[in-house]
């Protein structure tokens, strides 16, 4: 037989029409993506990974890095990926607002008693005597962007100390710790492990803690696209099962340390492969500890702190007043703590 | 006696047709408005043209609209004056002297396409985070393409006319005020339109650190909250920005060159 070109496009066409058949059969077990940055608040997905929770429940699961949460949430309502976890942002509500996602859960909160998230002044303030939070009064507080938690954090401060700030938009957390450390911003707050990394470096200084002026804030939810609440309400409740064993396995471990040493060691092993993998272990285990904070337990939400959250954005005029917690929260797959 | 040779001449001379941009830009917002009305397209991808409109009413209505152009306009104008300013010097000094075209050539072409949003955080260090950064940047955006478009208008100064004037022996600065910067203010003006587009462009670029107000301030809120209304309303207000800018321009060619006739 030769080699003719009719023979060879019958083949290549043959060939492609395989593929097209083989196709279905691999794609029929529905993958679950799972968004996911690279922060120990975000352990609970990366134990159920690890721990085979997703495979054991008969889930196909991915999970899928971002650099920030906004476009984690944009890529939700794309339908790109199933489920995440960030801070109820603006951007989160306007998306819910528009019919695209839900959130259904809660993740790390703020809570007596565990290290929390901590008010930060850069050193040039410090050395100008602001060694309290309500001596910030006038001065520059560092935002990513309106309505991301730290413009939450900084006007509910403000608000309890009866003092004004300058919010200062600075797009990423990056140019903001540039931004400290070179005293161009006075006043930040942030995650126990990034706020302790600075000030032993001296280049900043901590002067309070975000929980004293919002005790119990819910800083991060789990959410969903709108269609996986109704269409694929299984699969939902299955992701929350999961995400809860996760999150129990990472209490018991770092939050509340009930399991001992051996235990905290291999959840810290755990986590470190996803965050600060740059990092040897011995220098990201440190950060990795002082970074676990409680997350709730059965993926419980805050629905006191997430009406607070949600009245402050339509007061700040972020936005819309109609919108009610309703539209935002779906409450059917996680419990609701008092 | 072979037929008369048909006339072949004519076309390819642009008129001007009234009305004909304004229906291209009707027809595409009515188009817009008719599919977010019926929900062709969802309200997660473009946003109804009519919403938009009450949002640019309520934030002119509220005042906020002069809180955000002035500062934005400020910005434009300071930035865009001092590279406009230099580049046309610059630009002028590599037409005329060899040296200066030898020595700042390659250097501008090394910077031109540095992307200047890079270099914001290093600005933010060289002039701190409050107007003089945002100035910087955007003069150092308009300055490098106002320099190659005056070096280049320079350049295509037609040589017979200096030859002409070097045999009625007129000095060399008068040669380079009547005859050379008449004969480059055509590509000098056209260039200009480029980098005032840039100026706008890197508007946004500047208002990223540090901005509370400002056009390019209100879109990035907008984007970060994901509100498409604001967002096309701050986006309009660019594009009003960019045709308001092309129009002024368009005026002073008229004015500056008469004398082509």
């Amino acid at each position: 037989m030769t080699i003719t070109r009719r023979r060879t496009l019958a083949l290549m066409g043959g060939t492609v029409a395989a593929g097209a058949l083989a196709a279905p059969a691999i794609a029929s077990g529905t993958k679950t993506v799972v968004g996911a940055l690279r922060l120990t608040s975000h352990a609970a997905s990366f134990v159920a990974e690890q721990r085979g929770y997703f495979t054991d429940a008969g889930m196909d699961a991915e999970l899928r890095f971002f650099d920030a949460a906004q476009p984690m949430a944009v890529a939700i309502a794309s339908g790109d990926v199933d489920f995440g976890i960030t801070a109820m942002t603006g951007a989160l509500i306007s998306l819910a607002d528009k019919g695209a996602v839900r959130v259904i859960g809660g993740a790390l909160q703020e809570e007596p008693g565990v290290d929390g998230q901590k008010i930060l002044v850069s050193d040039a303030a410090f050395q100008n005597g602001i060694t309290e939070p309500a001596m910030l009064a006038g001065k520059k507080w560092a935002v990513t962007q309106a309505g991301s938690s730290f413009h939450y954090m900084g006007s509910k401060m403000a608000q309890g100390e009866g003092i004004e700030l300058q919010f200062t938009p600075l797009q990423k957390v990056g140019a903001i710790i540039g931004a400290m450390k070179s005293g161009q911003v006075d006043g930040w707050a942030i995650v126990p492990h990034i706020a302790k990394a600075l000030a032993g470096s001296g280049a900043v200084h901590m002067i309070g803690d975000v929980a004293d002026y919002l005790p119990n804030y819910q800083v991060t939810t789990v959410f969903t696209s709108a269609r996986n609440t109704t269409d694929e309400a299984a699969k939902t409740r299955d992701f929350m099962a999961v995400f809860a064993k996760g999150v129990a396995d990472f209490n018991a471990a770092l939050v509340d340390k009930t399991q001992g040493e051996q235990a905290r060691d291999d959840m810290v092993r755990l986590i470190h492969n996803y965050v600060y993998t740059d990092r040897p272990y011995e220098a990201a285990a440190p950060s990795i500890l002082n970074g676990a904070m409680r997350l709730n337990g059965d993926g419980a939400l805050n629905m006191a702190s997430l009406r607070d959250q949600l009245a402050w954005f339509q007061a700040e005029d972020l936005v819309d007043d109609a919108i009610t917690l309703d539209t935002i929260v779906n409450t059917d797959f996680a419990p609701q703590m008092s | 006696m072979a037929d008369p040779v048909p006339f072949r001449g004519g076309g390819f001379a642009p008129k001007a047709k009234r009305g004909i941009g304004a229906a291209v830009f009707i027809a595409l917002i009515a188009l817009v408005e008719w599919g977010t009305a019926t929900g062709v397209i969802s309200s997660l991808t473009l946003p109804r043209p009519s919403d938009v409109l009450a949002e640019f009413v309520s934030l002119y209505q509220s005042g906020r609209l002069w809180d955000h152009l002035l500062p934005s306009l400020s910005r434009l104008a300071v930035g865009a004056a001092f590279g406009v300013t230099a580049g046309v010097l610059i630009g002028f000094a590599i037409g005329l002297f060899s040296y200066a075209r030898a020595g700042l050539v390659p250097l501008v072409a090394a910077i031109f396409p540095i992307p200047k949003i890079a270099l914001l955080p290093l600005f933010v260090i060289w002039f701190g985070i409050d107007e003089a950064s945002k100035y910087a940047l955007i003069a150092f955006g308009t300055f490098t393409p106002t320099v190659v478009a005056t070096y280049g208008a320079v350049d295509n100064v037609d040589r017979t006319l200096i030859r002409m004037g070097q045999s009625f022996g007129l000095s060399w600065f008068s040669i380079v005020r009547k005859i050379v910067l008449p004969g480059a203010m055509p590509g000098i003006l056209s260039g200009l339109r480029i980098s005032l587009a840039i100026a706008i462009i890197l508007l946004v670029a500047a208002e990223m650190l540090g901005a509370q107000t400002g056009v390019g301030a209100y879109i990035l809120e907008a984007g970060s909250l994901y509100d498409l209304e604001r967002l096309f309303a701050g986006v309009a207000i660019l594009s009003v920005l960019g045709v308001s800018v092309s129009f002024v321009i368009g005026r002073v060619e008229r004015r500056l060159l008469r004398w082509r006739g």
